[in-house]
């Protein structure tokens, strides 16, 4: 029962995981990453189920405030980077290279 | 039973949810099916009695964090020509699903294994507002403290990037 949780949870990760490592457009990207992370939401809470004990549900709250924190910092960001470049193509976002 | 027929259509919600926001071209109708994504993790929740975290998922997830990003999307005015040239990107679909396919495999066979799948029926106060934050404080109150001091870095560290003014132009 609880493994069908757990199955679909791995799913939802690797679904996450192709769209950050396919795709081009920063938004799309952004969300792929909230969507590991919801994955990773619905491990915890599926075996805080399993074991009865109810630390899986704080995690679970940590991990959707550190998401909440991760969008308002992600989103300026975003913003910014489409002002200078006037582009969502994460190709263009290359500030680093030397 | 009405559980097995409830888990199953939020987990095919959930997944064909995902798989649009991933194949989906433009970011805003990707903003759309991701809701039905955390929309449907919200009803498994409820389903494994997590009351609290049912509540908080609707409103943070589906509401605030969604609304936010829907919000910066419409802001920027994304229209057909801003969108990068992504013509190649079934090929990168090929090749991730290459790489991540056995890792899904192992992990998916790895956890069938998992001994003691089966769950008892807990009592009422499981997942609660009640139990949930006795538990938060008591055990877990320096990473809450934490979480907050992370909440007002983040959000002052927003404001100061967003508000940024060009001088040099």
């Amino acid at each position: 029962m609880i493994l069908n949780y757990l199955s679909l949870s791995i799913i939802l990760f690797c679904l996450g995981l192709l769209g950050v490592i396919s795709r081009r457009n920063v938004f799309t990207v952004f969300m792929s990453i909230e969507l590991m992370l919801n994955a990773a939401n619905l491990t915890f809470v599926a075996l805080a189920r399993l074991h009865e004990s109810m630390d899986g549900h704080v995690l679970a709250l940590m991990v959707m405030a550190v998401a909440a924190a991760e969008a308002a910092l992600a989103l300026a960001v975003v913003i910014l980077l489409h002002k200078h470049k006037g582009n969502l193509d994460t190709n263009v976002f290359s500030l680093l290279r030397g | 039973m009405v559980s097995t027929i409830l888990f199953s259509a939020f987990s095919v919600l959930a997944v064909a949810g995902a798989a649009g926001l991933v194949l989906l071209r433009h970011p805003m109708n990707g903003a759309m099916s991701f809701i039905i994504t955390l929309i449907s993790l919200a009803g498994l929740y409820a389903l494994l009695s997590a009351k609290l975290i049912f509540a908080i998922q609707l409103i943070v997830y589906a509401g605030a964090i969604m609304s936010l990003i829907l919000f910066i999307i419409m802001f920027l005015n994304i229209g057909e020509k801003d969108l990068p040239d992504e013509s190649s990107r079934w090929y990168y679909f090929a090749g991730g699903a290459v790489v991540i396919a056995p890792m899904a495999l192992f992990l998916l066979k790895v956890v069938n294994r998992l001994p003691g799948g089966d769950t008892q029926i807990v009592g009422n106060g499981f997942g609660s507002v009640k139990e949930v934050g006795k538990v938060l404080f008591r055990d877990w109150l320096l990473p809450f403290e934490i979480v907050s001091i992370l909440l007002l870095v983040a959000l002052v560290g927003a404001v100061v990037l967003a508000g940024k003014r060009e001088e040099r132009a």
